[in-house]
């Protein structure tokens, strides 16, 4: 439409120029012009409109196709729609025979999930886990896993782990494996394993934590003749062993770790503890220097006894003899008055000493109790500060307070038998001093007079 | 033979629950024991020898009133009460420990007592009841063990002075 539109407006635009350009003089020709170009013009427009219509014919052609493609596809979709919920139908049909096929067999699959977790638990931290690394990670795939069915080889995955740990259980079996030191480092040691019991290595026995997969020392090891038994276990190749076997498998030994040692108890006592136990040590000292003296002076004294005509002054008796020997020919009472004096002058220095260990023999026991009420004051203070609630922190000064008791008593009891040895000593030499030797100088003047 | 086999069974058990102090009581009482027995038997047998040897001598004396007699029999009786008190004073200490050696018991067993609740808490008595029993076995122990003591070493003490008098009565000044 609009071509036509324009080549009107061109037909009357050169009329118009022809007009300008000829004038009125050739009118006719215009109009000859104008007739010619009618007939072109309709002769296109014939053209164009025969064009139109055998083209509307095509565009109807492309639309039946079209509504033919849609008829098809759609009657698809109904054939798909009903193919799926036939499928559906079987589907169901499927689960159905699926469980009836099953049966017992699921039950199988929990009791094959609760097996494994179990065996999980068991084994992870069992120390053949040590020997046989890696063994966890499979059983705790087969626990956690919810959907399917365990396949054969996974059942007979499960029945070795069990059966590897069975086995092991009753073993003694010797491997080399990396050992974790608790200052950090690790070593490859050889490693001897007690069914599932223990580990025994350089340090003596070991645990496995399960955590990090890692063979490490006990952080405290038990007692030496336990330790021995289970280095001779290290060492022996066949033949029956005695040993220390921990059958919690590790739960006893790891309790050792909290008991505390005698060393840490005798540090509890603090400062109460150390002064008694420099008491002790002072008590015992001047008690084995005063059993030593008073073996020797007695000593001196019998030889003396003996030999009464040659008085030496190396003893307390010689030196009395001496004294008598100055004055025999005094009177009686004198002479008695001499000796006393000589007497006299010897006891202070057998006698000395022997009432400073029997002081602190009294005393160790009640610094011991003071010790406890010093402990009992730290208990009451925790008190104030934290309440009751927590029995563990309460516990320590209490057993502070006690440790000092005991180590009052422990000091106490030496300190008694001491005393009691060294003071029946200076008693019997005091005895022979004070009540005998004017006896003995009696005898001695009357054998001599005779 | 099977009794004995049992008696050593339910000793080997009270040790085991009463812990090591009980080994130290046993030696206490037995060092006790052995002493007084030794002492019964120098009384018995030993000392009268002794003091009809020192009352023959004493009367063979024609001079019995002379300082120098008056000396000599004061001798004669400081060394016979020498060798009758000798070790008297070792059995009292033996018998005033055993009390003490019980209370060191007593304090270790509640020390294990408390360590127990230090380390596991209170939840568990029975965990505790072995650190009682530990407490109060030894303290038992001890107090049966001085009692014995007490008894048969007073009589013994009096015995010791009865026989000194005797002698000093035994030696009289003609």
């Amino acid at each position: 439409m609009k071509t036509v539109f324009k080549s009107i407006l061109a037909a009357v635009s050169i009329a118009l120029v022809a007009s300008t350009a000829q004038a009125a003089g050739s009118l006719e020709e215009l109009l000859q012009e104008v007739k010619k170009n009618r007939v072109s013009e309709a002769r296109i427009n014939k053209q164009r409109e025969a064009e139109f219509q055998s083209a509307r014919a095509d565009k109807q052609a492309l639309v039946r196709k079209a509504q033919a493609a849609l008829k098809a596809e759609k009657n698809r979709g109904d054939d798909l729609q009903k193919q799926f919920s036939d499928n559906e139908v079987k589907l169901a049909e499927k689960e159905v025979e699926l469980t009836q096929a099953t049966g017992t067999l699921g039950e199988m699959f929990g009791v094959v999930r609760q097996a494994s977790a179990e065996a999980y638990g068991q084994i992870s931290t069992s120390i053949v886990s040590a020997e046989f690394p890696g063994r966890g990670a499979f059983l705790k795939r087969m626990s956690e896993e919810s959907k399917g069915l365990p396949n054969i080889k996974e059942l007979e995955d499960l029945w070795f782990a069990l059966q590897t740990e069975m086995t092991e259980s009753g073993q003694v079996s010797r491997f080399t494996t990396e050992v974790v030191s608790l200052d950090g480092g690790s070593q490859q040691q050889e490693v001897v394993r007690i069914g599932t019991f223990n580990l025994v290595g350089e340090q003596g026995y070991l645990v496995y934590d399960d955590q990090n997969e890692k063979v490490q020392p006990l952080g405290r090891q038990p007692d030496s003749h336990l330790l021995s038994s289970a280095q001779e276990m290290r060492a022996a190749t066949s033949g029956l062993i005695p040993f220390y076997a921990d059958p919690s498998s590790g739960a006893i030994l790891g309790l050792l770790k909290e008991k505390a040692t005698m060393m840490e108890r005798y540090h509890a006592g603090g400062t109460v503890g150390y002064v008694i136990t420099v008491m002790l040590a002072i008590g015992l000292l001047i008690g084995l220097y005063k059993i030593v003296t008073l073996t020797i002076v007695s000593g001196k004294i019998s030889s003396q006894v003996k030999n009464i005509e040659n008085p030496s002054s190396g003893n307390p008796l010689g030196r009395i003899l001496t004294v008598y020997r100055e004055n025999k020919s005094a009177d009686v009472e004198t002479l008695e008055l001499k000796l006393d004096e000589a007497i006299l002058r010897e006891l202070p220095k057998i006698d000395s000493g022997i009432n400073v260990i029997k002081i602190f023999a009294a005393m160790a026991p009640l610094l011991g109790l003071l010790g406890t009420v010093l402990g009992m004051i730290l208990t009451f203070q925790q008190i104030t500060l934290f309440g009751t609630g927590d029995p563990k922190l309460m516990a320590g000064s209490i057993s502070m307070a006690l440790v000092t008791t005991a180590q009052g008593i422990i000091a106490a009891l030496p300190l008694l038998l001491t005393h009691s040895i060294v003071s029946g000593r200076s008693k019997s030499i005091v005895h022979i001093l004070d009540e005998q030797t004017a006896g003995i100088v009696a005898a001695h003047a009357e054998s001599e007079k005779v | 033979m099977l009794y004995l086999i049992e008696l050593w069974e339910s000793v080997r058990d009270f040790i085991a629950a009463g812990g090591d102090v009980l080994y130290v009581v046993a030696l206490a009482l037995f060092l006790m024991w052995v002493l007084m027995i030794e002492r019964y038997w120098y009384l018995s047998s030993v000392f009268p020898k002794l003091r009809d040897e020192i009352i023959s001598n004493w009367d063979a004396r024609s001079d019995t009133t002379s300082w120098y007699a008056h000396r000599i029999r004061d001798t004669w009786i400081s060394q016979a009460s020498d060798g009758l008190s000798a070790r008297m004073l070792l059995i009292k200490t033996l018998v005033a420990m055993c009390p003490l050696i019980g209370l060191l018991g007593t304090v270790t067993g509640m020390i294990g007592v408390f360590e127990t609740m230090a380390t596991q808490g209170t939840s568990n008595p029975r965990l505790m009841a072995a650190g009682i029993s530990m407490a109060t076995i030894p303290t038992m122990a001890g107090m049966v063990a001085a009692l014995s003591g007490v008894f048969f070493s007073s009589r013994l003490e009096a015995k010791v002075k009865m026989a000194k008098v005797k002698l000093i009565d035994s030696l009289p000044h003609h």
